[in-house]
């Protein structure tokens, strides 16, 4: 049996707001395999952030149990969620969230850095990404010398460019007109057919329809 | 992440956005410039008053009378200078008689100090022959019209080797040009260098009657104690002048190392005090530096979100920024040594002491511009670092 890219069992995250407890995820279990694309469906304030936050190994779980890539989650110190987000996750971000001032082939190679990866190498595999998703003529270009869909495209070479067990895609559309949104999810599943695993969180139902399979999150469970 | 790797980054973030860089490291800029002309300026006043002050001869003691009588005539004597000279401590006794008298060679005249002394002047004030010969014992007991001249006054009268031998006129009396003294330089507030020396019985029988002379110099042995030496001649002076215990003494004895090492104090003191009050400065740069730092940690709260999403560590976030305000100060320091010591040569070259050049000052000033750079650095570094990232992204 393969290890699942993704494993939470019962996971519960719990705000503490001063007295209250604010409970945003309320024991979920969700499994993921490798080569999966799922979409993680719901209203704002299902919990969806959060999730995403666990997920992304930037947030650790109040209660349960949650192994990414076979890796405990539970029991990693700042600096080893950071070494696991640098090896295993890739981030789309809704906001694209590029190195302001930076050009393209900086901000793809900019994970590499934190990899220890020598510079010759970076520049290399930052180019080929790029290459890869049609880029290779912007290298050079200043995110704001960039359209929304191409800074996108950018945010998804850098995530790629790691070579990560998992792309973590955030409201990837939500700042892009409908037909460059409509690239992104078709550069998704195109991603999904060369063997990646995806995870996407949306409110959107059209965008998650594109995924094999949907999560739906309301008030921190998943719904049936 | 190596420092390489950070310096570059930090570079490349300096240069999006230049103009405030400029602007934050002018404050180091100031402080170190300063700093540096500052010490500059002090050392070359120190080194400056040490070789006026060395050329004016070493281990020298001078004598001089207290009182002075309505005729000119003091308590020192020729016989004074000679009993001095016979103690063991003293490698040579020049008693001076000197006046002010008009001198005429040729077409030329001027105005000068005669100086009447022995053969052992040259050696006590520490002056060289250039032409000719200095006065000799012969030319001193005899009394003889002879004449050697400063360099200043030969230039003066427009007297050079070829004049040797021939006739000038010192207050309209003929003397026979024998000599013509090396030039000393030094800026003090007398010309060393312009002044006319004839045996001292010379002066004394046609200028200044009487026996008296305004100075006696004294070049103590290399080996002797000054301040012994100076004790044993106020002692002998006492004595020969019959002043009892209580007396005031008619004479003072002026030690040229005490000078030499006042001056050096004073202006060791001043150097310092220059150097810490351009240190406050720097200080105040270093401030600035922190909070260009702090502005700059929170501008870019985002960018250290995104960073620490894809994969940095909390202290590669530090070293990102401490390098930034490292390289900020480095420079600034840079910088800054390259201005000072411009400055502090162009006033060298004005004051006309020339460039005195420390490393050790500027090994400090570099050491100083990265501690500034760490001290004010670490805390918007740390700042940077404790961000959370979830919240960091959400910054707008």
């Amino acid at each position: 049996m393969t290890v699942p890219i993704i494993s939470l069992e019962r996971v519960s995250r719990v705000y503490d707001m001063g007295r209250v407890a604010v409970p945003a995820l309320d024991d979920v279990s969700l499994g993921v395999q490798p080569g999966e694309f799922v979409a993680i469906v719901g209203p704002s304030g299902s919990g969806k952030s959060t999730m995403m936050n666990i997920l992304g190994c930037l947030d650790r779980p109040t209660q349960g149990a949650y192994r990414l890539a076979g890796a405990a989650v539970a029991k990693l110190d700042d600096d080893g969620l950071a070494r696991l987000r640098s090896r295993s996750i890739g981030f789309v971000f809704q906001s694209y969230n590029l190195l302001p001032r930076t050009t393209a082939l900086e901000n793809v190679a900019a994970p590499l850095l934190y990899q220890g990866v020598g510079r010759a190498e970076r520049v290399r595999r930052a180019r080929a990404a790029l290459e890869r998703l049609g880029l290779g003529d912007r290298v050079d270009h200043e995110p704001t010398e960039l359209s929304g869909g191409q800074q996108q495209r950018v945010a998804v070479a850098r995530a790629l460019v790691t070579d990560p067990a998992l792309i973590l895609a955030d409201e990837p559309t939500g700042n892009l007109d409908s037909h460059a949104g409509a690239e992104v999810i078709s550069l998704l599943r195109e991603l999904h057919g060369a063997g990646r695993t995806i995870v996407l969180i949306t409110h959107d139902p059209d965008v998650a329809s594109s995924a094999d399979r949907q999560v739906h999150l309301l008030d921190g469970r998943i719904a049936a | 992440m190596s420092a390489l790797e950070l310096f570059r980054l930090a570079l490349s973030r300096l240069r999006t956005s230049r103009l405030r860089a400029a602007l934050t490291m002018l404050g180091v800029i100031i402080g170190v410039a300063s700093v540096v002309a500052l010490v500059g300026v002090g050392q070359g006043t120190t080194s400056n008053i040490t070789t006026s002050l060395a050329s004016l001869g070493t281990n020298l003691l001078t004598v001089s009378p207290t009182t002075q009588d309505s005729d000119g005539s003091t308590s020192l004597s020729r016989n004074d200078a000679d009993a001095i000279g016979e103690l063991a401590s003293v490698a040579g006794v020049a008693p001076e008689a000197s006046t002010s008298l008009t001198v005429h060679a040729g077409d030329e005249s001027t105005d000068t100090t005669i100086v009447g002394t022995t053969a052992e002047y040259a050696t006590v004030r520490a002056y060289d022959v250039w032409q000719g010969t200095f006065l000799t014992d012969v030319s001193v007991d005899h009394e003889l019209r002879v004449a050697v001249l400063g360099a200043s006054t030969a230039e003066t009268l427009e007297l050079d080797a070829d004049d040797l031998g021939t006739e000038i006129s010192i207050g309209g009396i003929p003397f026979t040009l024998i000599g013509i003294l090396q030039p000393k330089g030094g800026a003090s507030f007398q010309d060393p260098d312009d002044q006319v020396v004839v045996p001292i019985g010379t002066v004394q029988k046609y200028f200044v009657g009487g026996d008296s002379v305004r100075s006696i110099g004294i070049s103590v042995e290399p080996t002797a104690d000054m301040t012994a030496t100076n004790a044993e001649i106020t002692a002998l002076l006492r004595d020969r002048h019959e002043l009892a215990a209580a007396d005031d003494p008619d004479f003072d004895i002026f030690d040229q190392t005490q000078l030499l090492d006042a001056a050096s104090s004073i202006s060791g003191t001043l150097t310092l005090l220059l150097g810490g009050i351009a240190s406050i400065s720097l200080v105040v740069g270093g401030i600035g530096i922190m909070n260009i730092m702090l502005v700059s940690v929170r501008e870019r709260t985002r960018e250290i979100g995104i960073r620490k999403a894809i994969g940095a560590r909390g202290r590669d976030i530090l070293a990102q920024f401490l390098v930034e305000a490292l390289t900020l100060s480095l420079l600034g320091g840079l910088i800054g040594i390259a201005v000072g010591l411009g400055v502090s040569a162009l006033i060298g070259q004005i004051a006309g002491w020339g460039f005195a050049f420390d490393p050790s000052t500027l090994v400090a000033a570099v050491l100083f511009s990265l501690l500034v750079g760490v001290v004010f650095g670490v805390w918007p570094a740390r700042q940077a670092a404790r961000l959370d990232p979830i919240s960091a992204l959400r910054y707008e």
